[in-house]
């Protein structure tokens, strides 16, 4: 396996932990189904998931996987408030419009609301742009500046304020270091490679 | 992958077959059947075609369900001298996405069609005479039950899927809300739960087209015989909301007839002594479109089966489309495609939309084409995929 797929599979374990048993679960950037899939075998999870690419759906169609082509908010829009046990949002959010109204709609249909980023204020991330002047690069940001997609990226201390303002519960948080292994406790904006977290209602 | 998928993979054969010359059967009810309408009549014929073979337990089934002018004939062909296939052809065969080495393919020409089953064209027991427009009005959800008694006597217990497009789609969904426990996956496209005014519009302009012909004659026209003209402007209309802007520009475009190697038509004939016979290449190909459909489809039938199109409305009868989705047990797989603007992609999604509000297994997926509504039935390698591999899964 290599550096950049045995990450992918951390936020997997995580989640998967996180997830109640027979749970109903919307994943919004869903990919291959890959996560829905693991849910589905070791929690019994009802899943969902949404992308915009029609070959994603076709492979989470392959696994068994239901899957929804088209935009995020639009079918969020349909569900009545609480329709999920979960809203997943895992390596999502960078990519998003506007991040703040996605994860307010995620928490109205989803009772709880988890969230995978990569820490962009890990401190290799810093030096590549402090030191080296240049966009970071390594096993999660993999691309050159040519050919990467639109993000916004975000880091903890962001992620931190932004839901201290808006008033968002954090349930559950979880700091990994730059293996996206161990458990990471300090000082985690410059230390954690990826963060994971659940948020609640008020 | 697994060993199991391994096997399977090296049992298909290496290309892609043909179900080859095929030979459609009749299927004969002579039990009453009651219409939605409550009109009853003594039984009825249904007009079908089978490809593969159904197994011992009689659940690899999977029904095709056809479009307002399609028929039962949707895979291989009748004769040697057959210049087209069945309608489906693409999608049905040994190897192909409906895959006729595994399942056991089914479709019949619906209940009011004209091509074989019974319809308007149809003796009434009655006066001996053809029912005209005396034949009870029609509804989706007639037809599906005429064809839930049809496959029961085929052998089937449960059907593996039920697939359609356009008014095939509306027939796939009716089944799964009609007879849940009868049917495992069910495959919809380019389809909607409901028309809107504008579908129901161009309806009504064909209907209006034989209407007012003088042949349609009340509707009590001989065999043979009939609103010829009417049709074939009804048949002209519709064509053209199959298609798009983008694919008759690609087909067409400004091409003049004239422009042929030899013209058949100047643009001003001097057989017809006014400029207005055909000029573009356009106007060829729907004359001919109109032509060859009187040639096939009975004009009553056609109001018949539109009236039925536009009647649809699963939400109607439920208060909601969530509700009357309540009692479908099977897994759903909705398409819509980007270019069709007589079933539009938001119609699709409002269905799966709605299958997954009542907390149904569903999914949407969108192709994107420039081919109009016709693009179900036109060679997709992507829908292939996604048809073969949600039957799989």
């Amino acid at each position: 396996m290599t550096p950049h797929a045995a990450k992918r599979t951390v936020d997997l374990q995580v989640i998967t932990e996180w997830v109640t048993p027979g749970a109903r679960v919307l994943d919004l950037g869903c990919g291959r189904g890959v996560l829905l899939q693991e849910l589905a075998q070791q929690k019994q999870a009802r899943g969902l998931g949404v992308d915009l690419d029609v070959a994603k759906i076709t492979a989470c169609v392959k696994r068994g996987i239901p899957a929804y082509q088209g935009d995020m908010m639009t079918i969020m829009r349909n569900f009545d408030a609480g329709f999920f046990d979960h809203v997943i949002c895992s390596r999502t959010l960078e990519e998003v419009d506007d991040p703040a109204a996605v994860i307010t709609e995620a928490l109205r249909v989803g009772r709880s609301l988890t969230i995978g980023f990569a820490n962009h204020g890990y401190w290799k991330n810093r030096r590549d742009a402090f030191l080296l002047g240049r966009k970071p690069r390594n096993d999660v940001y993999t691309t050159a500046w040519g050919n990467s997609r639109p993000a916004n990226p975000l880091t903890i201390a962001d992620f931190e304020d932004f839901c201290a303002g808006q008033g968002h519960r954090i349930a559950r948080r979880m700091h990994l270091r730059g293996d996206w292994k161990t458990r990471c406790t300090f000082r985690p904006n410059l230390l954690a490679g990826y963060a994971l977290y659940e948020l609640k209602h008020g | 992958m697994n060993d199991a998928a391994l096997d399977d993979f090296e049992a298909a054969p290496a290309e892609p077959g043909e179900v080859g010359i095929v030979a459609p059967c009749d299927y004969v009810s002579a039990e009453p059947f009651t219409f939605d309408c409550g009109i009853t009549i003594p039984g009825f014929t249904l007009r079908y075609e089978t490809y593969g073979h159904l197994n011992a337990a009689g659940d690899n089934a999977i029904l095709v369900c056809h479009a307002l002018s399609g028929d039962h004939h949707c895979a291989g062909i009748h004769s040697l001298s057959d210049r087209k296939a069945g309608w489906w052809n693409n999608l049905i065969g040994p190897g192909k996405a409906l895959d006729t080495n595994r399942y056991f393919v089914a479709c019949a020409n619906v209940l009011g069609g004209c091509q074989g089953s019974t319809g308007p064209l149809s003796t009434n027991p009655a006066t001996g005479r053809p029912f005209g427009v005396d034949f009870p009005l029609v509804t989706i959800r007639d037809m599906v039950r005429a064809q839930h008694r049809w496959l029961q006597s085929l052998g089937i217990t449960r059907l593996h899927a039920t697939i359609g497009g356009s008014m095939g789609g509306m027939q796939v969904l009716q089944f799964g809300v009609t007879f849940p426990d009868f049917v495992g996956k069910l495959l919809a496209f380019a389809t909607t739960a409901r028309e809107g005014a504008q579908a129901i519009a161009f309806n009504e302009v064909g209907r209006q087209a034989i209407l007012q012909d003088p042949d349609w004659a009340g509707g009590n026209y001989p065999i043979g015989g009939g609103p010829r003209v009417g049709l074939a402007i009804a048949r002209m209309m519709a064509h053209i909301t199959y298609l798009s802007d983008a694919s008759m520009a690609r087909k067409f475009g400004r091409r003049q007839v004239s422009e042929r190697r030899n013209a058949p038509h100047p643009p001003a004939s001097p057989k017809s002594g006014h400029a207005f016979d055909v000029q573009f290449e356009v106007e060829s190909y729907l004359r001919y479109q109109g032509q060859s459909f009187i040639n096939r489809f009975d004009a009553n039938s056609y109001l018949y089966i539109s009236r039925a199109l536009d009647q649809f409305d699963l939400a109607a009868e439920a208060g909601s489309l969530e509700a009357a989705f309540a009692p479908v047990t099977a897994e759903s797989l909705i398409v819509g495609f980007t270019s069709d603007w007589l079933f539009p992609t938001d119609q699709n999604r409002a269905i799966a939309t709605a299958l997954l509000r009542a907390g149904k297994r569903a999914s949407y997926a969108e192709l994107a084409t420039d081919l109009g509504h016709d693009s179900f039935l036109l060679e997709s390698p992507e829908l292939y995929d996604l048809v073969r591999d949600f039957l799989a899964a």
